[in-house]
């Protein structure tokens, strides 16, 4: 009689067991309703919205800043920029065409290069080549001496 | 056993010394290899001037009607300057940047073409192409040569001024400014501009 009550009692809560966690199942993953992707797509679009907010803002700093970067080192491009929604004006530098040049100049770095004008200062043509060879020579002739010192002061060593 | 000097400090020099060494060759080694490029561009530049003078007729028609100003690619040989009393002989290219000085003197772009009405300034280190430049004398004859023609000039004015200063004018006549850095003989940037101006003979 004990074990027929036993087993029935296992019974039970073998299948309360699973209609509870069928219960359960359905609280924890109850099905999407209808409106429910309507709702995140809004949330995203709001989202989205603030994001381009935050990177249009972010943007158009950035895009000042190497304007005046662009127009402090007189970069010029090659090629003509594209316009964005964020440009709130095309520097000069930029719109400047790439000066001609040929074979020989094309790997050359954009130079600023002095114009005629009246009133211009002479161009600069320092050159510290020769500073550089001086302080080459300087250089040896001290490293030779040094070695020298501590060829003589090996010796002395030995001695 | 340990007597005498230590055996570090003697080390630690002859690494010093030898770095010393490597430093200065590397110095020379940059000096000289500036050198060179410069050496190999002067050529490169006097190849192409003796094909534009081969083909000047052709040369000739780029320039634009009633001297206008001058436009040609920077470091395209432009001119001949010579003065025949101190033995300078040197192709002028066009531009004064570092790449076209290392070639030759270089015409400052935006002035007159030697020969047109207007200044004309050329332009070069003093310690390579116008070196010579520092024993010019007043009423020296130079000679250039462009798409132009050839004109004999006589130096009419020299003078120098602080690297500063406007030394640089629009004249309406023909006038061949020569500039270079001063002192000649100068170790370092030169402070000053010696400023060699010449009309027409």
């Amino acid at each position: 009689m004990h074990n027929l009550g036993r087993a029935a009692l296992a019974a039970m809560m073998i299948v309360g067991a699973g209609t509870a966690k069928a219960q359960i199942t359905t609280l924890v993953a109850s099905p999407p309703r209808k409106n429910e992707p309507a709702q995140q797509a809004a949330a995203q679009q709001r989202e989205k919205v603030a994001q381009d907010s935050v990177a249009r803002v972010a943007m158009t700093g950035m895009k000042e800043w190497v304007d005046s970067a662009s127009a402090a080192l007189a970069i010029r491009p090659d090629t003509v920029p594209t316009t964005s929604d964020t440009a709130v004006g095309t520097p000069r530098a930029a719109t400047s065409p790439a000066p001609k040049s040929d074979s020989s100049a094309s790997g050359r770095t954009s130079e600023r290069q002095p114009e005629f004008t009246d009133g211009a200062r002479a161009p600069n043509t320092a050159t510290p080549i020769a500073a550089i060879g001086l302080a080459g020579v300087v250089l040896i002739l001290t490293g030779m001496a040094m070695k020298r010192r501590e060829r003589t002061a090996r010796v002395r060593v030995r001695g | 056993m340990m007597g005498g000097l230590p055996r570090h400090p003697l080390d630690a020099r002859r690494a010093g010394s030898t770095a010393v060494i490597v430093c200065g060759a590397l110095l020379l080694v940059g000096a000289a290899t500036s050198v060179a490029r410069g050496a190999i561009a002067r050529d490169a530049a006097r190849a192409r001037w003796a094909e534009i003078e081969a083909g000047r007729a052709v040369a000739g028609a780029k320039l634009s009607a009633g001297g206008a100003r001058w436009s040609e690619a920077r470091g395209t040989p432009v001119a001949r300057v010579v003065v025949p009393r101190l033995g300078l002989d040197e192709v002028v290219v066009e531009g004064v940047g570092n790449d076209e000085l290392r070639a030759g003197p270089g015409h400052m772009i935006g002035s007159a073409l030697p020969g047109d009405s207007g200044t004309s300034v050329i332009s070069a280190h003093r310690d390579r192409h116008f070196h010579a430049l520092g024993r010019i004398a007043m009423g020296d004859t130079v000679v250039t040569e462009s798409a132009r023609g050839t004109v004999v000039w006589r130096v009419s004015r020299i003078r120098v001024v602080n690297a500063d200063d406007p030394a640089l004018d629009v004249r309406t006549t023909p006038t061949l400014m020569l500039t270079t850095c001063w002192p000649i003989r100068y170790l370092g940037p030169a402070p000053d501009r010696l400023i060699v101006e010449a009309v027409p003979k």
